[in-house]
């Protein structure tokens, strides 16, 4: 059945197709011309009209989440383009090791050079997954990159002046996580959870193929980190702070309830140690747990893991992430803080 | 969605990312000054992948007589999908095909455009909360102030002096603070306000300091406090529950700094 499908888009679709261009290529630049002379008259019509402070509110923080984004994510696809187009896929066979369990470690170690918050990450893990790495070492590397890079860790560095071992604690704890989720995907993962996005070999030059995945990673994680946006912005604007100092005091309550503002926040990594430092009703182990979920677990990551690797993947791998980060920071924080 | 919506998104998007950058400073509004040569970078890349899209498939009728394979890669009809029978299979497997969700990315767009939202201000700021305490610096890093004359100062270091600072430095001292106008729900004070913001507007946090003894403006009105700090008259009271207070001289509104968060 599904031969014969292919054989029927192959027969129908090109006069179809042929058709649909010639009749779409000369509207489209008019169209596009409208818009563009509506966004402007829109400015004078409109802008007076939209004044009310709340949606204002709104408007700036859901901009300035995405505006923030837009240069991490852009980096991180033209990583993963360059992955897909220029490193052939026997590179990571020879750079990781032979065996699953030991590749999982190596590439989550391998997430501290990699400069960038968790927006870039996703689509970087994606184009490795597509060159045959093997997804648990992937996801590894995808929950490491954003905490333990070296912006990051300045970042952290700089929030807690007086408490070094801050720094120290989120390092180690992130690390353990991404390797532990990493082991439970391996021991426990099923292949047909996750969808590992195929990159058929692109008929054209590498350049088409690099432009082509581009395009492509960037209005579709795009598109998911505008509905991550949307939610944290909306989260922001209409939950009041306030509502959380009452927990402030309670021992393990008060660490979830930071874990869940992490994910609710969505914070980009590098600032979310700004953050934590500003929330200092809590204990260093609450804002370790704030510091250990947020780059692994947030509203637009969920948004974007859903559309990249899809939603049967989402479901299992957000709760097992939110609660070994959970436990993890716990555990790192009544040792080291 | 096909090869010409996808670049047109990629146009509008880096356009108005160069909108905010380049043929204005709105970005400050949302970002770090410090931050722009990266969205220039990010918007002009966006930008030119869809040029690049647009003269391509301006080009294409041409293109296709001699390469028709090309031709059945961006339809999404139903039809095909129907045919094809495995819906959720071939999205994100074919590079020039992207679902439905790209579209979203106009939002921000519309939002940079019609809204053109202005930095955060007494309405982020409204809750009657106090500014969390700042960071403890060792007692040397507060200087003596001047005397004779009024110390411009940002709300950060007068709420680090006036919570963190065993020698008591701004004792007695005149001071002036820029920020905006947020109103108070107690009849005989108001609130200069700043927002402070380490990454983007999303994590912003207000300081607020309450300005005593003066007229209050509307709100989010831009303005220049000169006063004295007044110490809390009990030490019962932790940092961080009630503004720190400043007696006020002078009030005089100013227009909004180019840098509107601190």
């Amino acid at each position: 059945m599904p031969d014969r499908a292919v054989a029927d888009r192959t027969v129908e679709i090109p006069p179809d197709a042929w058709g649909r261009r010639s009749a779409v290529a000369p509207v489209m630049p008019w169209v596009f011309a409208l818009v563009v002379v509506l966004l402007l008259l829109g400015r004078f019509v409109l802008t007076p009209v939209l004044t009310a402070p709340a949606l204002q509110t709104w408007a700036t923080v859901f901009v300035a989440i995405c505006v923030q984004a837009l240069p991490f994510l852009v980096f991180g696809v033209l990583l993963s383009a360059a992955i897909t187009a220029f490193v052939p896929p026997s590179f990571w066979t020879r750079a990781l090791p032979r065996h699953p369990y030991v590749a999982v470690p190596v590439a989550g170690a391998a997430g501290a050079v990699l400069p960038g918050c968790e927006c870039a990450s996703v689509p970087v893990a994606s184009g490795l997954m597509a060159r045959g790495v093997t997804p648990a070492a992937a996801l590894a590397f995808l929950l490491s990159s954003p905490a333990i890079n070296p912006v990051v860790v300045v970042a952290t560095a700089v929030a807690f002046p007086q408490q070094p071992l801050m720094v120290v604690s989120r390092f180690c704890a992130s690390l353990a996580v991404a390797v532990l989720v990493g082991w439970v995907w391996l021991r426990f993962g099923r292949s047909g959870w996750l969808r590992v996005p195929s990159r058929p070999p692109a008929s054209g030059s590498s350049w088409v193929a690099f432009r082509d995945a581009m395009r492509h990673d960037l209005l579709h994680a795009g598109g998911f980190l505008v509905v991550g946006g949307l939610t944290a912005a909306t989260l922001n604007v209409v939950v009041p702070r306030t509502w959380l100092s009452s927990v402030a005091d309670v021992p393990v309550l008060s660490v979830v309830v930071l874990g869940l503002l992490a994910v609710l926040l969505s914070i980009c990594s590098e600032a979310d140690a700004f953050v934590a430092a500003s929330l200092t009703a809590f204990s260093p182990t609450a804002k370790l747990a704030f510091l250990v979920v947020g780059p692994m677990v947030d509203l637009k990551l969920i948004a974007l893991q859903a559309g990249t690797f899809g939603r049967s993947f989402a479901i299992r791998f957000v709760p097992v992430t939110f609660l070994l980060g959970i436990v993890t920071s716990i555990a790192v924080g009544e040792v080291l803080l | 969605m096909n090869r010409m919506s996808q670049s047109l998104i990629l146009v509008l998007l880096g356009g108005a990312v160069l909108r905010v950058t380049v043929l204005s400073t709105t970005y400050v509004n949302y970002v770090k000054p410090g931050f722009r040569p990266f969205l220039i970078a990010a918007g002009a890349v966006v930008l030119v992948l869809g040029v690049v899209g647009l003269v391509q498939e301006w080009r294409k009728p041409h293109v296709t007589e001699t390469v028709p394979a090309q031709g059945d890669e961006d339809t999404e009809s139903g039809s095909t999908h129907a045919a094809a029978g495995d819906h959720g299979h071939h999205h994100g497997h074919d590079h020039s095909r992207v679902s439905r969700v790209a579209w979203l990315l106009c939002l921000p767009v519309f939002a940079i455009f019609l809204i053109a939202p202005p930095p955060l201000g007494a309405f982020a700021a409204r809750s009657e909360e106090a500014p969390p305490p700042p960071p403890a610096l060792p007692a040397d890093a507060y200087v003596p102030l001047a005397a004779d004359r009024a110390t411009s100062m940002e709300l950060g270091e007068f709420i680090g002096r006036a919570w963190g600072d065993s020698r008591h430095s701004l004792a007695g001292k005149k001071v002036t603070l820029t920020g905006f106008v947020v109103r108070s729900s107690k009849k005989d004070r108001w609130y200069v306000t700043r927002m402070q913001m380490s990454c983007c507007a999303a994590d912003a946090i207000a300081l607020k300091v309450a300005v005593l003894d003066a007229e209050r403006p509307p709100d989010d009105t831009w303005v220049e406090v000169t006063g004295t700090w007044v110490a809390p008259k009990t030490d019962k009271i932790p940092n961080g529950t009630v503004a720190p207070e400043l007696a006020a001289t002078e009030v005089a509104e100013i227009p909004q700094p180019f840098e509107p968060y601190e």
